[in-house]
């Protein structure tokens, strides 16, 4: 508890002008047009070594509040500091603390081989040639790759998510963000990431991910946020939400259920 | 810095070399042009030499010198908003946004990629100018030709800069590199001197950078032209690079902010 935080999130909000057909262009010009609000009036607060977990449907906004924690978007209200940095002054510093795993596989280039991207990537993140050596071969170790010298355009969906989680992690991120944790990743595979994720937060890494798969999530996260339409309806660990919605013995599942359907 | 920027080349550098079939294409049509401007020139060639007295050589080596310069000119425009645009389509922009690098480095390394490929079409240009055409590059003076070069570098990047925030904002349909290349092409003096045009139009070349650009490399390389001789296209350039640079960067970097506004950075 004494940890500060290293995750503060007040009022955050976040549109994106409409998509626009000739129609639409008359009504904005008319004024009758309002903006798609993705995010609206979110507020959270992240002990460093802890994992947060984002749950809701898909539209909820969970990608789009993670590329706000990532700079990726600019939110048009509300504060966001990253380890006492505010998001907004201080991009630079932000993008070195973050390491963010989408769930886009167009991410890489893909007339490259793995360990071209990876060293590519590596040098982004300010990594010696030396440094990137050894820190590709301690992670290949951790997650038995043995592709990594194919070209990307080869690898297959789960082969393409590793990759992902590698590029994300390989500068030793303080914050990692995962976008839809076990995407396209086989049951084996899920397990070991569990386990890496576990030993990341214990080693003080703090965790924010997204994930449709809710006994996942409660399983990893230590507390849960639920999202529907851009508004968050429930923040806390397990024991809060079951207080927060008189549901003593429930699982998160239930309570997701309950939550989200009354939204 | 440089060890982000050396990662940007290698990467540009490893991907273009996959597509082994598109450089010995390049070669090739670079052949083919120069021998379709060869039989213009026999064609031609005693009509147009007239408005050539000043440059001292015939049609064919002046517009051979003119479209191996231009590469510098073309690939300075047209790059960096191609350069953006495959970024977009591949959907790298973002994953390139999302580390830690400064926007000047991502573009510093873009024009230096600009540059090492541009100068491979501009020695393919040379070696068959030298060996298969006889043309004679002797009397050129390396001082007035390297800085028409860098200057002429520097003007037409910021114009591709300019280029490429268009791009990062309306991904399709971008004005500027149209008209520059558009007028270019027309008025600017690259395939033909611009003393062949009518009075009006004449009037508008000596408003584009590529006009001065395109006048002092030639003169700077078969007329051997001191830097004092070439001062009024220098001073043009000069002008012009030290406005258009610091405005297209900042343009840029607006752009940029924009697109994470909206959310487009991934949308193409």
């Amino acid at each position: 508890m004494n940890n500060p935080d290293i995750i503060q999130v007040r009022n955050l909000g976040k549109s994106f002008p409409p998509m626009l057909t000739i129609q639409d262009l008359l009504k904005l010009l008319m004024n009758k047009k309002k903006p798609v609000k993705a995010l609206e009036d979110i507020n959270f607060q992240l002990t460093a070594g802890k994992i947060l977990g984002i749950l809701g449907p898909n539209g909820a906004g969970k990608t789009t509040l993670l590329k706000c924690l990532c700079n990726l978007l600019i939110p048009d209200q509300g504060t966001i500091l990253i380890d006492q940095y505010p998001a907004d002054k201080s991009s630079f510093e932000i993008k070195s603390l973050i390491g963010f795993v989408d769930n886009e596989e167009r991410s890489f280039y893909w007339r490259l081989s793995g360990m071209q991207n990876l060293e590519f990537f590596a040098a982004l993140y300010g990594l010696s040639p030396r440094q990137t050596t050894l820190r590709i071969q301690e992670l290949l170790a951790v997650f038995d790759i043995n592709y990594i010298h194919k070209r990307f355009d080869s690898y297959s969906s789960g082969m393409k998510r590793k990759l992902s989680l590698l590029r994300a992690i390989i500068h030793n991120p303080k914050i990692l963000l995962i976008d839809e944790l076990s995407k396209s990743l086989d049951f084996n595979t899920s397990l070991s990431l569990y386990n890496f994720i576990k030993q990341l937060s214990l080693n003080g890494t703090t965790i924010i991910l997204t994930s449709h798969n809710i006994p996942e999530a409660e399983n990893l996260c230590d507390y849960f946020m639920f999202i529907d339409q851009g508004k968050q309806s429930a923040l806390g660990n397990l024991n809060d939400l079951r207080k927060q919605f008189n549901m003593l013995d429930a699982s998160l599942t239930d309570i997701y259920t309950t939550v989200i359907k009354n939204v | 810095m440089f060890r982000k920027i050396n990662a940007l080349i290698k990467k540009d550098f490893l991907i273009e070399s996959s597509y082994k079939l598109a450089f010995i294409m390049n070669i090739f049509s670079v052949c083919a042009s120069l021998l379709i401007y060869f039989f213009i020139n026999r064609l031609f060639g005693n009509k147009i030499n007239a408005y050539l007295e000043e440059f001292g050589v015939n049609y064919f080596s002046y517009v051979l010198l003119s479209m191996a310069f231009f590469s510098y000119i073309g690939v300075g425009i047209g790059s960096f908003s191609s350069r953006i645009r495959l970024e977009q389509l591949q959907g790298t922009l973002e994953s390139l946004f999302l580390t830690p690098t400064k926007t000047e480095t991502i573009i510093l390394s873009m024009a230096i990629w600009n540059i090492v490929f541009a100068t491979l079409d501009v020695l393919i240009y040379f070696l068959f100018g030298v060996f298969l055409f006889k043309i004679n590059f002797t009397n050129i003076n390396f001082l007035s030709a390297f800085t028409t070069l860098i200057l002429t570098i520097i003007s037409f990047s910021s114009l591709g800069i300019f280029s490429a925030s268009f791009v990062l904002i309306y991904k399709r349909g971008n004005p500027t590199a149209w008209l520059i290349s558009t007028l270019e092409g027309v008025v600017g003096g690259v395939y033909f001197p611009i003393n062949v045009l009518p009075g009006y139009l004449q009037m508008v070349a000596h408003c584009l950078p590529v006009t001065y650009a395109i006048r002092a490399i030639e003169l700077a390389v078969y007329q051997n032209y001191s830097v004092y001789q070439l001062k009024n296209e220098l001073l043009f350039l000069l002008i012009f690079s030290i406005i258009l640079l610091p405005l297209s960067l900042k343009t840029f970097k607006k752009a940029i902010r924009t697109a994470c506004r909206q959310g487009s950075l991934t949308q193409y």
